[in-house]
């Protein structure tokens, strides 16, 4: 699901020149062709952004960045959604000063939703997209499978330039995995917590309770609905609080045998046989 | 209609002991389950009516555990892409059939040989369809283990997929297609097994494996689909009866969900014969400890003379071996799993 933003969106970009409309309003700018810059962050990297530009500068192209909120429905109260949004502003201001620098076009945009879908309908609604530079944090693959442009991707390794006064040494290979994981095991824990108080408050109604409980679910006839109901609650507040459980000790199920199974399901296929066509079909002689 | 419900139910005064023994025997069950698609509920039975609890309710309760563990594994290894859901709702359908189909047929052998005759039925295709069926599974999975761990499809079901009888149903994730007239009577043996043992899984899975043509992946995450439809329905009616003692569902539930969602995670690590290795090895430990439980109806039925004490002391090795088969299917599982995940880890 892709959703513009309402400060910064498709409908209302902000250009190099300050003015603002729809991308396909613009009679003066239709005939330039686009270079699609994508980036997960609110934050454009820099080095991406000298890339781009540098690339647009010289062949001359204009620059559409897209800012992609990848989980935007993340429960946290919208407070990451909201970070995400200023991020953004803050970034295409930025942007748009070494772009003015540079006398290039660049338009913003804020989206949400995966990363390969918003990539192939930009580059179907916005027929002068010529190519694609993704940041790092987006896998190739996802964007290559959807766009029907060529795709480059930018490694950069040097720490990013900012505001930042604390330098955070991280491997930047495996970065996005650490913060993921983090984010993940702190989910799982909060999950955990939220289940598991349901599992023990509805544990504790049925054991206080036992009398009233075996009354009503041992009456047979329709009140059979009644165990099936109370099991049914019971495992869905206690299922998901096991689930949590496990994964908050960090077992899950394994990363490396995921595409394994597709393996062995695709490498069964003979298995089924092929029908034999039956169908007449006209037979050419010469 | 209420014909058991007419007579006046005992459930159990629970105790600190007989809470742990269940949440202990639920987690280990789960575990099972959650792994080779059923046979984790077969102990349970027993468990609860060592407990005291009457024969009925424990049976009763045990059913009722057992869909929403079923539901919570399948969903666990849904995520995981194994789950064949089209292919369980079917199976699951005609499976219920098959239960109904048992349950006379167990009747009518109640009615003609009394209690122990009917007990006596139980054991001889418990240790006929485990004693066969395990020593297939167990046969394969060295046979695989040998070729180096990787599966092949079965022969039986590769003729069986190429024969064209009207209605063929194709199933996606299993990779699939085949007529409905092999699937139903595959079903119906899983529901009257069912109904007779109270663990269909033991033809469900390997039907699945030897004569649809699922992998071991596919065939054990899709009888936790099958176990899902068979113990609602079973549910529904013994709940009618009003002989579902909630407590002792929910105390073996709260264990059995931990075990079934390890279990599930545990098909994601180990190669796909070891789902076949514990299958065949709790299916031939089980049949072992039904051999022990046999003189017992024999003695009932004046076929042989035995001591009561002997009885009793045959009665309890029987339920040590079921309990023992558990245990070592559950370690193989979790030595398994904790072994490839520290494998996976070394090699990241």
């Amino acid at each position: 699901m892709a959703k513009t933003y309402s400060n910064i969106s498709s409908t209302n970009p902000i250009g190099r020149d300050g003015n603002s409309g729809d991308l396909r309003t613009l009679p003066d700018q239709k005939k330039t062709p686009f270079i699609l810059v994508v980036t997960r962050n609110g934050h454009m990297p820099e080095p991406v952004m000298e890339y781009a530009l540098n690339v647009a500068d010289r062949l001359k192209y204009a620059i559409l960045a897209v800012h992609i909120n990848t989980l935007p429905f993340f429960r946290d109260g919208g407070e990451r959604s909201m970070l995400f949004s200023l991020a953004l502003e803050e970034s295409s201001i930025f942007f748009e000063e070494k772009a003015k620098a540079r006398n290039v076009r660049v338009e913003h945009l804020g989206e949400t939703g995966k990363v390969g879908k918003v990539v192939k309908r930009l580059c179907y609604t916005e027929k002068r997209i010529e190519f694609v530079i993704i940041d790092q944090g987006i896998r190739m693959e996802e964007v290559t499978s959807q766009s029907p442009v060529p795709v480059f991707s930018v490694i950069y390794t040097r720490p990013e330039t900012g505001e930042m006064t604390t330098n955070i040494h991280y491997n930047p290979m495996n970065r996005g995995e650490l913060s993921m994981s983090t984010t993940s095991r702190k989910r799982h824990v909060k999950n955990c917590f939220v289940f598991g108080g349901l599992t023990a408050a509805m544990y504790a109604t049925v054991f206080t309770n036992p009398e009233v409980f075996m009354t009503y679910l041992t009456k047979g006839g329709f009140y059979a609905l009644l165990p099936v109901a109370v099991v049914l609650a019971v495992s869905y507040a206690h299922g998901n609080f096991t689930n949590s459980f496990w994964s908050a000790l960090g077992i899950e199920g394994s990363k490396v045998s995921a595409p394994k199974q597709t393996d062995i399901r695709q490498d069964t296929t003979p298995s089924a046989g092929v029908r034999k066509d039956t169908r007449p079909r006209a037979e050419v002689r010469a | 209609m209420h014909g058991p419900v007419n007579e006046v139910i005992q459930f159990i005064d629970l105790s600190s002991y007989s809470i742990i023994f269940l949440f202990l025997v639920g987690f280990v069950g789960g575990l099972v389950s959650g792994f080779i698609g059923s046979g984790g509920a077969f102990v349970l039975t027993p468990a609860m009516m060592s407990l005291g609890v009457p024969g009925t309710v424990a049976v009763a309760s045990n059913m009722c555990h057992k869909f929403p563990k079923a539901l919570v594994g399948a969903i666990k290894r849904y995520k995981y892409g194994q789950v064949d859901i089209k292919l369980g709702l079917i199976m699951g359908t005609f499976a219920e059939i098959g239960v109904q189909v048992g349950v006379m047929l167990q009747k009518h052998i109640l009615d003609t040989w009394g209690q122990a005759g009917s007990n006596l039925y139980v054991s001889f295709i418990f240790v006929l369809v485990l004693v066969i069926v395990g020593s297939i599974v167990m046969r394969d999975a060295m046979t695989t283990k040998k070729k180096g761990g990787i599966e092949v499809a079965a022969p039986l079901a590769k003729r069986i997929q190429k024969i064209e009888l009207w209605p063929m149903v194709t199933f996606k994730t299993a990779n699939v297609r085949i007529s409905v007239w092999f699937l139903v009577p595959v079903a119906l043996a899983t529901g009257m097994l069912a109904a007779t043992i109270a663990v269909g899984g033991f033809i469900g899975v390997p039907g699945l494996m030897y004569i649809i043509g699922a992998t071991s992946i596919i065939a054990s995450a899709t009888e936790l689909v099958i176990a899902f439809v068979m113990g609602l329905g079973g549910t529904l009616i013994w709940a009618y009866y009003g002989m579902v003692d909630i407590r002792l569902v929910l105390l073996i539930l709260a264990g059995s969900l931990f075990g079934v969602q390890l279990g599930a995670i545990g098909t994601t690590y180990v190669k796909e014969y070891m789902i076949k290795y514990v299958m065949g090895t709790i299916m031939l430990i089980v049949a072992v400890s039904r051999f022990f439980a046999i003189p017992k109806y024999l003695n009932e039925l004046q076929v042989i003379s035995l001591d009561n004490g002997l009885v009793g002391i045959l009665t309890q090795i029987s339920f040590a071996v079921m309990c023992f088969a558990l245990l070592i299917g559950a370690t193989i599982i979790l030595v398994s799993l904790f072994r490839a995940r520290s494998l996976e880890k070394v090699t990241a």
